[in-house]
């Protein structure tokens, strides 16, 4: 019956109905901009690693740039990381000096990286041979530029020696610059080579060797430097991502500075919560003006319908019964106002899409706008509770009507 | 024990405050409309006789007494229940009518089951069936505004039967006809009183009141002459 009025006020409810449509568009708009950008943003920060890692740095916690406070990473650092919970494996890992490698006439900085077997920098990214195994000493895993100049292809390269300078001058980009110590030669045979998009310089050796190489280098012993300088850095892998913040405040407590990318991707996350919020909010205003549409549009036709009221109150109709068919009134303008408006949402995001991309062609082919089941389904729900809402007051006004006086209105 | 009174009314009283004076439209009615009755409620303006017919139909509540419909004692009734007595005890006739003139005809006589949780294809079936008995046929898919005065008062009259009330209330029902549709419908309301429906019509027109088994006199809120 209700729906029959729907129709009878034509002109009336369409308007009503528009209101509520351009709101929930808005609405959709905005969001699906704010996921777009969130899922681009995020899906750019899982190509760059692992989110359960956690990388502990040689500073004590909070460490910022020129202010960072040393702290050295030793083997007890190590023992007591291990026993936290939720870690999977700690890999430690030492930089010896920078050095070069001459090759076919040409020659290229390298940074010596020493690491543990199984290390997360050292996983999956070979071109040819193999990754660091447990027990080798004087072999590398290089970058493909590098294995180029010593071979024709990677495949070609594995096998072969090459010597590792370590210390002394290198060339940065065209200059040269006077490096640490007095350089030292070391043969290294290739086993492996990786796809030079990881780093261009890492010359991934084992960590003893990387010991060695750094202690030479300033004349003393491997052991010296485990216990003085410590180690570079450790990777500390979780067992599952969302345990990466327990890991990051044991970090802490042992009074070490930290990295990781969950974190970033959490700040991120948060960023962008408060950037939906806002956007939703605009929106919001467009459904709160369309919602006093809804409300305007509801007390006329309980004033216009009032000696309709009476009439229906007279013949059985019940206080509740009165407030129902209000009630749905109100509900058919919420939920075809709500079903037009995603509608309008979903066109109009393909079309602002389209023309992006026809004004500039090389944009990030990542869609612009994302509407996920979710934000659909809340967007509804939203214009219908916003039409309930709305329809409440004018709703308990007829239901509240005496239907002798409403029968006597005219 | 006995089938109860169609209506029984005790000292029944209902006042209106008007400013800062009170106006008594029933100042203690006490009367009792046996089933089967066609009794007609006869006094000038402001007798109290259509108070006393919207007490009985639910429409308003009375501020003293008692009033029982079909054993029912209406002070008991919350407005759900009153909403209730009226879709299925009692069946109502204004003078106005009183139709939704968007509902075609047998929508308008079948709206009280709507309010009854009556399926539609149901009371549809029903408002055919009573409009046919009181042949209203060929007007059953009209608007109501293709239908005459004594039409409209007929298809009123169904849509009061639809619920098969135990009394049939009728207020001024002929004030808005000629003669010849007034004394049609009246003619209606003694067929319906022959097949034992009980009938309280509220009329000022003594003509009306003539054809009713029993009148009913009022004046000043007060049953004069029973």
């Amino acid at each position: 019956m209700s729906l029959g009025n729907y129709g009878r006020a034509r002109l009336r409810s369409a308007l009503t109905t528009a209101g509520v449509a351009i709101g929930t568009a808005l609405v959709v708009l905005l969001i699906a901009l704010a996921t777009g950008a969130e899922e681009n943003v995020r899906r750019s920060i899982f190509s760059i690693g692992d989110l359960r890692l956690v990388t502990v740095q040689p500073f004590q916690p909070g460490a910022n740039g020129l202010s960072a406070v040393p702290r050295t990473i030793t083997d007890d650092t190590v023992a007591k990381l291990k026993v936290v919970a939720h870690v999977d494996g700690v890999y430690r890992q030492f930089d010896a000096p920078l050095g070069m490698v001459v090759e076919g006439g040409d020659d290229a900085t390298i940074r010596p990286q020493g690491i543990e077997p199984g290390a997360p920098v050292d996983r999956g990214d070979l071109l040819a041979g193999r990754h660091l195994e447990a027990g080798d000493r004087a072999v590398a895993v290089i970058p493909g530029n590098i294995a180029r100049l010593v071979a024709p292809n990677a495949g070609a390269a594995i096998g072969r020696t090459v010597t590792m300078r370590v210390g002394g001058a290198v060339k940065l980009g065209s200059t040269r610059i006077g490096g640490s110590g007095t350089p030292r030669d070391y043969g290294v045979k290739i086993v492996g080579v990786f796809d030079e998009q990881a780093s261009q310089t890492s010359f991934r050796i084992p960590l003893e060797d990387a010991l060695l190489a750094g202690a030479e280098n300033r004349g003393l012993t491997a052991d010296a430097i485990r216990q003085t300088t410590g180690y570079s850095g450790l990777a500390v892998e979780a067992d599952d991502s969302t345990n990466v913040a327990d890991i990051v405040r044991a970090v802490q407590e042992l009074g070490f500075s930290s990295f990781s990318l969950k974190q970033v991707v959490e700040q991120i996350d948060q960023g962008f919560g408060v950037f939906k919020g806002i956007l939703a909010g605009i929106g919001g205003v467009a459904l709160l003006v369309a919602a006093i549409g809804i409300a305007n549009t509801m007390v006329m036709s309980v004033l216009e319908r009032t000696r309709e009221i009476g009439i229906m109150k007279a013949v059985g109709a019940s206080p509740r019964d009165i407030r129902a068919l209000f009630l749905a009134e109100a509900a058919y303008v919420g939920v075809f106002g709500g079903i037009l408006g995603l509608a309008l949402g979903l066109a109009g995001g393909q079309i602002i899409d389209r023309i992006i991309r026809q004004l500039n062609p090389r944009t990030n082919p990542a869609a612009i706008f994302v509407v996920g089941p979710d934000l659909a389904l809340g967007a509804l729900a939203l214009a219908l509770g916003i039409a309930l809402l709305a329809g409440f007051l004018p709703a308990r006004r007829a239901m509240r009507m005496s239907a002798l006086s409403a029968l006597r209105y005219e | 024990m006995n089938a109860p009174l169609a209506v029984e009314a005790l000292d029944l009283e209902r006042t209106y405050a008007s400013g800062h004076t009170t106006v008594a439209a029933l100042a203690g009615v006490t009367l009792a409309i046996q089933r089967g009755e066609f009794v007609a409620v006869m006094g000038p303006s402001g007798s109290g006789k259509s108070t006393l017919l919207n007490v009985v139909a639910g429409l308003e509540r009375p501020t003293g007494g008692t009033v029982r419909v079909d054993g029912e004692d209406l002070a008991r009734l919350d407005e759900e229940a009153l909403a209730r007595h009226r879709s299925r005890r009692v069946g109502m006739v204004f003078q106005a009518f009183n139709l939704l003139p968007r509902l075609h005809v047998v929508e308008n006589v079948a709206l009280p089951l709507a309010f009854a949780g009556v399926s539609v294809s149901e009371r549809l079936r029903r408002a055919r069936a009573i409009l046919e008995r009181l042949g209203m046929t060929a007007r059953a898919e009209h608007r109501t505004n293709q239908l005459s005065g004594g039409e409209l008062q007929r298809a009123a009259v169904a849509r009061a039967l639809i619920g098969d009330p135990a009394i049939l209330l009728a207020d001024e029902p002929t004030g808005n006809l000629d003669s010849a549709n007034g004394a049609a419908l009246i003619a209606l309301f003694e067929e319906l009183h022959a097949q034992s429906q009980t009938v309280l019509l509220v009329t000022h027109d003594a003509q009306i009141a003539a054809h009713a088994e029993r009148i009913i006199r009022m004046r000043d809120g007060r049953v004069v002459d029973v």
